[in-house]
């Protein structure tokens, strides 16, 4: 996986502005790490070595902190400088990347919020729609801890890392190389063990996986349980489960956990290393105090970068799949509806399906198939048949909402124009109806009503809109008797001013008032 | 008084929680010790290695730093190693943890009151059970055990450095109390305001999002598309406004960290160069002092984290304790698995009005029920035909009147026992066809379960299955649509042993074909002696029931 998704750099203004700031952010904080080292060795070096020091010990980079550093009064205040500006960097990188994770996370909730709603009903009952509401709810607040704590470390160990290590190599090659030698070795060992520990863990999980749901499962049946009196037992098989997903478990952890221990051992084992050498190439003379100082200051902050983004690594994951599953949605392209000429008003006119056929999600079947009817102005059209066969979609397609797989949607103007759905604006098209859909959304405030109420209210909002085609899909499913003649009255009324009245219910009552009763049904789809 | 009681509650439910548990002391303190010695190792490590190049400087024989270059490579390899056995000691200790945890609360939960386990929705169980105990095991592995280890690691490093210069022992001690406990105060503040904005903020935020989606169709045809979007763009700023609340003091703990860092640097190099100067300690001695603090605050680092998820899992246990409330003793056990020996009892009802707490209560009715009988309850939603049900199911007390079986008071025992009640959303596990049907009763046969599967119309249905009866459903009856998810409710009902059944809104979600199985079974549970008793509002299914009892407006029981 990569560690940055390129379409957040190239296609989110936020992530490319945060991105180039944290390199340079980065940056800083290397030149201060490396100078602070730098400042530390002259600091510490006097007091270590047998005789006073009279020449540099650090070199060509030594210019950078002079000598007179090694003055207790002057090396302090040069600590103290450094220590500032590194507490500043920390504080405003903190800052920015909350900063930057929030923004990020709005404008791509924006563009998949817009983008999926022009995707229409068909991709949103498929298998990517369906996940679409947690992927703007909860999965994209994953990509906070990744703009927190992953980016700004993989910045450091792009940054910091190597400029450590050239610093290094510029007071002493022999530790330098140690460091480099060690440095791939890291990702090395982490693929390796990777790949060879990929299909276990892969088991172990889906075991987990497997065990956890059903503890799940068993325990939310509890009520239904209760309900029949055979609640006792299975307290036992919750225990016995349980332990078993914990086995499983901890096979798992086994050996997920051998990758975070070789990166530790690593890095670890290699400052010790840097430290043994440095000690006895002292004991020879062949290194100044200072620069063994120095390098012993660096050499773990060359790999702390290194290390945190391996231990970041869960967040970088859970937030670059958020990115994908957002992307992946906004790269779907949208199935065009309808042309591109002016939509009519539809006042007077009559509606006409033919031969209208919508495949499932799943393409077995065509629900509806072969779908033939008129609505004609002043009359109520009732689509009956049984659950899932169709009615709903056949709703959304005379509106325009969905691209059917065949027929027709058109309309016989009161002119007698005969103007195909294909050949005009589809979102004009759309605004000439009046629609009630089974569960009514109304917007925010609507989302604190109960459903009886924001049916009665959206049936308000049909009943009085004044548009020519009125279409309703189960309006008296969660309604009373009274209310229910209401409607029905209500419908009647709509009828009699001219409306033409499209309605797909089961209830008796009202395919008694419809003018004509159009039987919806499903068929197995020929594959081609 | 009750907030009161209630903010009393919550206070210390992680520790009540965590008790319930039962965490084991010997496995804890295992992986405070060796994830102390990972993060030891490091300072170990910075220890030995400032003392040996001190060392070193003095050209001594290469011999005299022998010793100190194993303990260095010892160290090296050290970390990697005990940091792995503290990752799966902790995690061994919380996951063991998290069993015994969900068993206490299935046991509480399955000998609570059935007024409090009946309603309980599938997601709230799932919520609490899965997720929230996650976040109690988390509370281990990723709060306590890494506090307790900065404790220790800490310790370890202010007491080498006391031992060594006592002043140097107060320099480091005093910042890492500062990283230590004022990043935690500054991190907990801004937990606070996380879960502030959680109910605020965010919940605006996702309410938008969802209406925006979900409603899209909506919003095209009335033209609100682009108010949809601009609420949404309004609600992720005020969200953004109210995130400032959280990133300010996550970032002055990011600070306060470093800073108290850098001070105990500079102030350890100040104590060690001047002790040296003055010939109080020896150059190996100052070496170590002041390089110390570069790793002794990596535990303390870990610190904003720790608390972090210590303040989640506080509240994941004041939800656990909200749905399973820990009782003083174990309650004795209501109801027995075994049914009870009657195989017929009447059901009656005396102006019984029922109501849950802080409920307006339903109208009163009075009905009798002998065996054999259907009775239709019918009533718009929301009139409280469900609360009813409860109530003659011995669930729930009346709010007034008496409801009786075979005369006597109905009480909680009886439900399970006498009365089985199929719930409008009563779960379908992720088991078997067959084993889905012996929730009823454990004996139920091949026979048994073709018979009644065949009575509901789905015989051919499972025989067609790819494992017959031994098919596995998808948890929640998630592989099965709407309607054979009914039926097969019903049929479980049918292969209940219980002389009297309470069955709520079973024409729901069923077609022309499945109502006529609805009337099969009713007509079979009638057949066998039975007392039946159906909530609906579908009218068309009353011609099903031997009479009638609306709560919309109340009918005599003729």
């Amino acid at each position: 996986m990569r560690p940055v998704d390129p379409r957040l750099i190239a296609r989110i203004g936020p992530a490319r502005r945060y991105v180039i700031t944290t390199a340079v952010l980065g940056l800083l904080t290397a030149i201060v790490i490396g100078v602070q080292a730098l400042v530390i060795a002259r600091l510490v070096a006097p007091v270590l070595a047998p005789s006073p020091l009279t020449e540099d010990g650090l070199g060509w980079i030594g210019t950078i902190v002079p000598t007179s550093a090694r003055a207790l009064e002057t090396g302090v205040v040069w600590l103290a400088a450094l220590v500032v500006v590194r507490v500043l960097l920390v504080g405003i990188q903190e800052r920015l990347a909350h900063r930057a994770g929030v923004a990020v996370i709005a404008d791509l909730r924006g563009r998949v919020v817009a983008h999926a709603a022009r995707l229409g009903p068909r991709w949103a009952a498929s298998g990517e729609g369906s996940t679409v509401t947690t992927t703007v709810t909860r999965g994209l607040d994953g990509l906070l801890p990744y703009f927190v704590r992953y980016l700004p470390q993989l910045m450091l160990a792009a940054t910091v890392t190597p400029i450590m290590l050239l610093v290094v190599l510029d007071l002493d090659w022999i530790s330098a190389a140690i460091i480099a030698g060690t440095l791939p070795l890291v990702p090395l060992f982490m693929i390796l063990i990777g790949l060879v520990t990929r299909q276990h863990s892969a088991k172990h999980l889906e075991a987990m996986q497997r065990l956890s749901s059903r503890v799940l499962d068993l325990i939310s049946g509890l009520p239904t349980l209760r309900a029949l009196g055979r609640h006792r037992g299975p307290a036992g098989r919750v225990r016995e489960l349980g332990n078993a997903q914990r086995r499983a478990t901890m096979g798992s952890l086994r050996i997920a956990f051998l990758s975070g221990m070789v990166l530790e051992l690593l890095t670890t084992l290699a400052v010790a290393l840097v430290a043994v050498t440095l000690g006895f190439r002292l004991v020879y003379g062949e290194v100044s105090i200072e620069t063994a100082l120095a390098v012993l200051v660096l050499a773990p902050e060359v790999y702390l970068p290194v290390r945190n983004v391996g231990m970041h690594f869960h967040a970088s994951a859970d937030g670059l799949a958020a990115a994908d599953a957002a992307f992946d949605v906004l790269d779907t392209p949208v199935a065009r509806v309808g042309g591109t000429g002016p939509a009519p008003s539809l006042a007077g006119a009559t509606l006409s399906m033919r031969g209208l056929a919508v495949a499932t999600p799943d393409g077995r079947r065509h629900a509806p198939e072969s779908l033939t009817f008129d609505a004609p102005p002043g009359s109520i059209t009732a689509l009956v048949g049984p659950n899932g066969d169709g009615k709903s979609t056949a709703l959304l397609a005379l509106m325009g909402l969905l691209r059917p797989d065949a027929g027709e949607v058109s309309a016989m103007l009161a002119d007698g124009t005969s103007v195909p759905l294909d050949d005009v604006d589809a979102d004009g098209w759309a605004r000439e109806f009046a629609w009630v859909p089974q569960r009514p959304d109304l917007g925010v405030p609507g989302r604190t009503m109960s459903l009886g109420q924001r049916e009665r209210a959206a049936l308000a909002r049909a009943f009085e809109s004044g548009r020519p085609v009125i279409v309703l899909d189960e309006p008296t499913a969660h309604l009373d008797i009274e209310a229910r003649t209401e409607v029905v009255a209500h419908i009647r009324a709509a009828a009699a001013r001219g409306v033409a009245v499209v309605v797909a219910t089961h209830e008796v009552e009202l395919i008694a008032a419809a003018d004509a009763v159009v039987e919806v049904a499903s068929a197995t789809a020929v594959t081609p | 008084m009750t907030d009161l009681l209630a903010t009393q509650m919550r206070k210390g439910a992680l520790r009540r929680v965590l008790g319930d548990a039962g965490l084991s002391r010997g496995r804890t303190v295992l992986a405070v010790l060796t994830g102390s010695a990972a993060l030891g190792s490091a300072v170990g490590l910075a220890a030995v290695a400032a003392w040996m190049i001190a060392r070193a400087a003095g050209m001594p024989s290469p011999a005299d730093l022998a010793i100190a270059a194993v303990v260095v490579r010892f160290f090296g390899i050290g970390r990697g190693l005990f940091r792995y056995l503290e990752r799966l000691t902790s995690h061994d200790v919380a996951l063991r943890g998290a069993v015994s945890l969900r068993v206490r609360v299935y046991e509480r939960l399955a000998h609570a009151p059935a007024a409090h386990v009946l309603p309980l929705t599938r997601g709230q169980v799932m919520a609490r059970i899965g997720a929230d105990v996650d976040a109690i095991a988390d509370a281990v592995v990723r709060g306590l055990i890494p506090m307790a280890v900065a404790v220790v690691v800490s310790g370890v490093s202010v007491g080498i450095a006391a031992f060594m210069v006592p002043l140097a022992g107060v320099v480091l001690a005093a910042c890492v109390l500062i990283a230590g406990v004022g990043a935690a105060a500054l991190t907990l503040r801004s937990a606070r305001a996380a879960a502030a904005l959680a109910v605020t903020a965010d919940a605006r935020v996702t309410e938008s999002a969802l209406s925006a989606l979900e409603a899209a169709a909506e919003h095209r045809v009335w033209g609100t598309t682009a108010s949809a979007e601009a609420e949404l763009a309004e609600a992720d700023a005020a969200s953004a406004r109210a995130h400032e609340a959280i990133a300010r003091p996550a970032a002055l703990a990011a600070a306060v960290q470093t800073l108290a860092a850098g001070l105990a640097l500079i102030g350890s190099i100040a104590v060690a160069v001047t002790a040296a100067a003055d010939g109080a300690i020896g150059p190996t001695t100052a070496a170590v002092i002041a390089l110390l603090p570069l790793a002794a605050f990596e535990a303390v680092g870990a610190v904003p984290a720790a608390m972090q998820q210590l303040f989640r899992s506080a509240r994941a246990a004041e939800r656990i304790e909200e749905l399973a409330p820990p009782s003083d003793a174990d309650a004795p056990d209501h109801a027995t698995s075994d049914s009870d020996p009657r195989a017929s009892a009447v059901l009656e009802a005396r102006e019984v009005s029922a109501a849950w707490p802080r409920m307006t209560p339903t109208v009163p009715v009075s009905l009798r029920v002998a065996p054999g009988e259907v009775l239709a309850v019918v009533g718009r939603s929301g009139i409280g035909k469900t609360t009813l049900l409860a109530t003659l199911g011995g669930a729930l007390a009346p709010a007034a009147g008496e409801a009786l079986i075979d005369g006597a008071a109905v009480t909680e025992d009886d439900l399970g026992t006498v009365v089985a009640i199929t719930a409008e959303d009563a779960h379908l596990f992720g088991t078997t066809v067959l084993e889905n049907l012996r929730v009823a009763r454990g004996s139920v046969t091949e026979d048994e379960a073709l018979d009644a599967l065949g009575v509901v119309g789905l015989r051919d249905w499972a025989v067609a299955l790819p494992d017959g009866l031994d098919t596995v459903l998808g948890s929640g009856g998630g592989t099965v649509s709407g309607g054979e998810r009914r039926r097969l409710l019903l049929a479980r009902a049918l292969l209940a042993p219980h002389p009297v059944h309470l069955i709520d809104e079973p024409g729901e979600h069923l077609d022309r074909a499945g109502r006529e199985a609805l009337r099969a079974a009713l007509a079979r549970l009638s057949g066998e002696g039975r007392s039946v008793v159906i909530v609906t509002h579908d009218l068309t299914l009353l011609d099903a029931a031997d009479r009638t009892v609306s709560l919309d407006a109340v009918n005599s029981d003729a």
